[in-house]
């Protein structure tokens, strides 16, 4: 069983010179396992010759997570244990549309279903996040204008259609916090807060370790915090949002004049090259996030700062100056200044928090009555 | 892999540019007077409605064709590219539609077709098979052998054999000539993964397309040709509608933010171009 489990398949000789047993017996073990709904054979050919790949039953079902960046778009596939069984990443065009969008992911979804020999009825629930404030209860988006043409749409109304899948949708960012509490940076706290700096910036709280979401799914927006009131406009209608100094295309837009077209992805490899320009834009960046960090830890009194999103790739020279202004403007405090680290999940942590969510739907709604750890 | 090593922190000169270029078939004026640049590690996309001189376009830039007038500039230095062997030589690979695999062949065989390591007299089959799926294994592609004939694989993994054969010795430039055209939805996201892979590691890729949507995902600058001229060159993140009008000819993009030379592509269409 636990060859099985360690390789994911191999096939039945494979097995026996794994195990050390014979052949025959192998060959006994498996049929006694298929017939139990354990293990699950298949006709396959290992150097010409025929075959029997054995896999473990999925008969307990898998659920689908769906992350939407602003500029990327990420679907994974896990079994009832969370174990990721298909992964796969696409670049979306700038301010990409909700329909096509949505369209794309279940796409992508039933591919990845049909990639892992799966029939479209296991998909059991599928978990999404959005990078904008939903309403959990009915899977809108929450707010006007903050995801061009995702205005009001009810998520799960599309896709459930799609894929025939109950489906749970929240915000990206919470989405982070979530698997960063359960799995990641933040594991064995119970109050965590989860800044997602990438091309847009937003934040996730978990309190008493559940996630917080307020009266409409805006809580945690930490990208739209005022740093300054003059500030320009963000696109959410406010002045000097946090957004308009750490955002990518504020990022990208101030380097644009002397470097040309560059992704944060550029940004960040040069800086760590020793580009002067880069390394300042980087170091700015994470005093502004000091600043709206030290907001929030002055309210919530987090245990743990978490910084994800792609922009914590760039390390220390966005970590120093973020540490260094949240510490002075937090209120001193006998525990000492609060911990600061970088999200351990990184680019994963929104979709891996979309699985979790739906195999919580999964558990709690009943399909899943009992399911081994 | 060391050639960006030493990147300046200033924008380079382009690595390849057309200066005037036009090419006509017959009567027919598929490219007129076309002026075009793409710089290391840039994602130039080239984007048009059918008949706009796209393909025309990739054929100039690797070879196929040579242009009635204008000149082809690498490193800003002229340079006639012959053949498709010749642009090889130069370091400008490409991958056509048709992908112009041989069936009957495996994987090994058809990325190194015409261009076989030996080892003395023989193949070099063991290097030809490792550096296939260090090949392969760059574009996190799915081929299950590279002993199996290529006539056997899907769509998508012949795709990926024909940008792993051009990007065998590693070029410069890579021309993708509607790389996603007949793909299924995952191995899209794949190709358009690998283009941000060849960017980051300091390739210019040239990318010629339909799909608004799927160029724009990768795109740093989008070249919009219209019935064969060049009819603006536009921001990777301009809005699609902007994108789409331009296609269209509704309106014409105001601003050329980089390349977009003095003379460039007037919106003019009486050049009487068909199809």
């Amino acid at each position: 069983m636990s060859a099985v489990q360690q390789r994911g398949s191999l096939t039945q000789i494979e097995l026996a010179g794994v195990t050390g047993l014979s052949p025959a017996t192998v060959s006994n073990i498996v049929k006694e396992l298929s017939t139990a709904g354990v293990l699950h054979t298949s006709p396959s050919t290992r150097s010409g010759r025929r075959a029997l790949l054995v896999t473990l039953a999925r008969n307990l079902g898998l659920v689908a997570g769906v992350h939407f960046g602003t500029r990327s778009l990420r679907v994974a596939l896990a079994d009832a244990s969370m174990r990721v069984v298909a992964d796969q990443r696409m670049p979306l065009a700038p301010d990409h549309r909700a329909d096509t969008g949505l369209q794309r992911a279940a796409l992508l979804v039933s591919e990845l279903v049909a990639s892992v020999d799966a029939g479209p009825e296991e998909l059991l629930a599928v978990g999404v996040g959005v990078p904008a404030p939903v309403d959990v209860r009915t899977g809108r988006i929450a707010t006007v204008g903050m995801l061009r043409g995702w205005d009001g749409v009810v998520v799960p109304e599309i896709l459930e259609a799609e894929l025939g899948a109950p489906v749970t949708v929240d915000n990206d960012a919470n989405l982070g916090a979530l698997a960063e509490t359960r799995f990641g940076a933040a594991v064995g706290h119970e109050a965590v807060a989860y800044l997602r700096v990438s091309h847009g910036v937003g934040g996730g709280l978990v309190l008493g370790g559940r996630l917080v979401h307020g009266r409409a799914g805006v809580a945690g927006e930490i990208g739209h915090v005022t740093i300054d009131e003059n500030g320009p406009i963000c696109r959410c209608g406010n002045r000097g949002c946090l957004e308009m100094f750490v955002g990518a295309n504020v990022l990208l837009g101030m380097l644009s004049e002397s470097r040309g077209h560059l992704t944060l992805r550029d940004v960040i490899a040069r800086a760590r090259e020793g580009d002067p320009g880069c390394r300042r834009v980087l170091f700015d960046a994470g005093q502004h996030l000091g600043v709206a960090a030290a907001n929030l830890c002055n309210l919530v009194d987090p245990e743990i700062v978490v910084v994800g999103g792609q922009l914590a790739e760039a390390g220390e020279t966005l970590f120093d100056p973020l540490r260094t202004v949240l510490q002075q403007r937090t209120v001193p405090s006998i525990a000492g200044p609060v911990q600061v680290v970088a999200s351990e999940l990184g680019s994963a942590a929104e979709v891996r928090g979309a699985l979790a969510v739906a195999l919580d739907s999964v558990r709690v709604g009943g399909a899943l009555g009992v399911v081994g750890a | 892999m060391s050639e960006h090593d030493d990147a300046p922190s200033v924008p380079d000169g382009p690595v390849l540019s057309l200066r005037g270029v036009s090419k006509s078939f017959g009567g027919v004026r598929a490219l007129v007077d076309v002026d075009l640049e793409v710089h290391e590690r840039e994602v130039l996309a080239v984007v048009g409605d059918n008949g706009a001189g796209k393909s025309t376009l990739a054929g100039l830039l690797s070879g196929v064709y040579r242009p009635d007038e204008g000149q082809v500039l690498l490193d800003g230095a002229p340079v006639v590219l012959g053949s498709p062997a010749a642009a090889r030589a130069h370091g400008i690979a490409a991958v056509f539609q048709d992908l112009a695999l041989v069936d009957d062949l495996d994987v090994v065989e058809n990325i190194f077709l015409a261009r076989e390591p030996q080892r003395g007299p023989f193949l070099d089959e063991i290097t030809m098979e490792r550096e296939a799926w260090g090949l392969l294994d760059q574009l996190a592609a799915s081929v299950p052998s590279v002993r199996q004939a290529v006539r056997t694989l899907s769509g998508g993994q012949r795709q990926v054999v024909a940008v792993a054969r051009a990007l065998l010795g590693s070029p410069r430039v890579l021309v993708l000539d509607e790389p996603t055209s007949s793909l299924a939805i995952r191995q899209t996201a794949e190709v358009l993964n690998l283009i941000e892979k060849l960017r980051e590691r300091g390739h210019a890729v040239v990318l010629v397309s339909h799909q608004a949507g799927e160029l724009q995902a990768v795109a740093d600058r989008i070249v919009v040709l219209r019935l064969g001229r060049v009819h603006g060159i536009v921001d990777g993140d301009t809005s699609y509608e902007d994108l789409l009008a331009a296609m269209t000819g509704a309106v014409r993009p105001g601003r050329a933010p980089r390349g977009g030379g003095p003379g460039t592509g007037s919106p003019r269409t009486e050049g009487g171009v068909l199809r």
